[in-house]
């Protein structure tokens, strides 16, 4: 039995709090804001000191709920105690289990919004359809508002379509059921919110694995290839190849 | 310059298309001279859109809107500048890169490498390595420029490089690449020529890339 302690971003809160309950380890998770993925240059700072904040409570690692997230998690400092990480690129390899199952669902259909229960559990009235992913459209009408007082009809209407114009290529909906509990009606408000902009939708089913394995040691021993171990003093780096991931002294 | 042409100057950096667009086939009508009107009816004040941008003061949707306005004058110059064999400052292909759908920031690239004096072929959107090399062979440009805004398909850029390789067009064109995941250090590590944070940087290398800083 270990003590870890979790840092997750909330998106996983379901599937962490259930593996967690039934893990062979002692797991105290924290959760943070989904939102840290809309600006990923902040995201850093505010889970190292998240990091640092928490890690001398005795705990033997801290297991981030993370991928690289747009860079986000680039240039963490483990300092006293190891950090373990996934190697994945996002939350959607995450929730699907497999960076390989995200490349092949990635090539039928590159132009997919993805949802799952806890993101839109965790979803505000103005971003109820916004998606797991790198962008997000909150707030696009209080934009248009803005422009609008800023540069008139015209000149706001092209910003609106310019910057909104990749929307278009978009062309799937897809649910990922974690298999945690029936999808309450927001799968059947998603499919008729698809079917009203032209979308196809799909249920796919999630895979535990990758949480799983994080929250119960099997970087360690049973997987280690699925997931990267910094050691006291090294940051984490980019490899911009299957890897993901790699570590420097520093 | 004439006063005509200034004020296209400054209808351009106001990002007032409609009115750039009537000034310019005044101007077009009236003789006024061509390289002038190219050059600091269109250029400048992108150049100053640029440095707007550079010292805080415009953010994207400003620089998108003079670009427009300086798009809607190029319409009207474009056809005759190539009648009297004015030469763009050079040619760029540009694309995002395979698998990535993602356009506003290569799109906005494109614009102010257009309001920098180069001509632009667009090849969109998720363009194939096959399907830039054969706008290389077929529009010979000195630049491509290639972007990504997802981690995920950055590792394309390296194969779209390859492939260039492969095929011995590498070293004809000057390759530059951008995205909001891109680093300087990636660009270096995949044998790029250069990359741009943003827009204006983009156009500044571009015409370092041709030679012409």
């Amino acid at each position: 039995m270990s003590r870890y302690l979790c840092i997750a971003c909330e998106v996983f809160a379901r599937p962490l709090y259930s593996i967690a309950a039934t893990s062979p380890n002692v797991i105290d998770i924290q959760l943070m804001q989904r939102s840290l993925h809309d600006e990923p240059s902040r995201m850093r700072p505010k889970l190292q000191k998240k990091i640092d904040f928490m890690e001398d409570r005795g705990y033997e690692a801290v297991l981030l709920g993370y991928g690289l997230c747009g860079s986000g998690t680039m240039g963490l400092q483990a300092r006293n105690i190891p950090i373990v990480i996934p190697r994945v690129h996002d939350c959607i390899a995450m929730l699907l289990g497999s960076p390989k199952r995200y490349d092949e669902e990635f090539e039928k259909t590159p132009g997919t919004y993805w949802y799952s229960q806890d993101f839109a559990e965790r979803a505000d009235e103005t971003n109820r359809f916004a998606s797991l992913g790198p962008i997000s459209d909150e707030g696009l009408a209080k934009q248009y508002e803005a422009f609008l007082t800023h540069y008139g009809r015209e000149n706001a209407d092209y910003l609106m379509e310019t910057l909104g114009s990749w929307q278009k290529r978009y062309e799937r909906a897809a649910f990922i059921d974690m298999g945690l509990l029936t999808p309450n009606g927001y799968k059947d408000s998603l499919g008729n919110e698809a079917d009203r902009r032209g979308w196809t939708f799909e249920m796919l089913a999630g895979d535990l694995l990758l949480l799983r394995g994080l929250l119960n040691g099997d970087w360690a021993h049973k997987d280690p290839k699925n997931y990267i171990v910094i050691p006291p003093g090294h940051t984490l780096d980019i490899t911009y190849d299957k890897h993901i991931f790699r570590c420097t002294p520093g | 310059m004439e006063k005509i042409v200034k004020e296209i100057y400054n209808a351009v950096v106001n990002g007032n298309a409609s009115t750039v667009k009537i000034l310019v086939q005044e101007a077009l009508d009236g003789g006024v001279d061509l390289e002038s009107l190219l050059n600091e009816g269109m250029i400048a004040p992108m150049k100053e859109v640029g440095e707007l941008f550079e010292s805080g003061e415009y953010f994207v949707p400003e620089m998108l809107i003079s670009a427009r306005a300086m798009q809607s004058g190029m319409i009207l110059l474009r056809p005759v500048l190539f009648s009297k064999d004015i030469k763009p400052l050079g040619k760029v292909v540009i694309g995002t890169v395979k698998g990535d759908l993602h356009d506003i920031g290569k799109n906005l690239v494109s614009m102010m490498l257009e309001g920098a004096g180069f001509e632009m072929i667009d090849l969109g959107t998720d363009v194939a390595p096959e399907k830039f090399l054969e706008a290389i062979q077929q529009h010979k440009p000195d630049i491509v420029g290639i972007s990504a805004l997802l981690t995920t398909t950055m590792s394309n850029m390296e194969k779209t490089l390859r492939f260039f390789e492969e095929n011995n067009v590498r070293d004809q064109v000057k390759v530059m690449l951008g995205g909001a995941p891109v680093t300087q250090n990636f660009a270096d590590s995949i044998g790029a020529d250069g990359y741009a944070p943003d827009a204006n940087q983009a156009a500044l290398l571009a015409r370092q890339l041709v030679g012409a800083v």
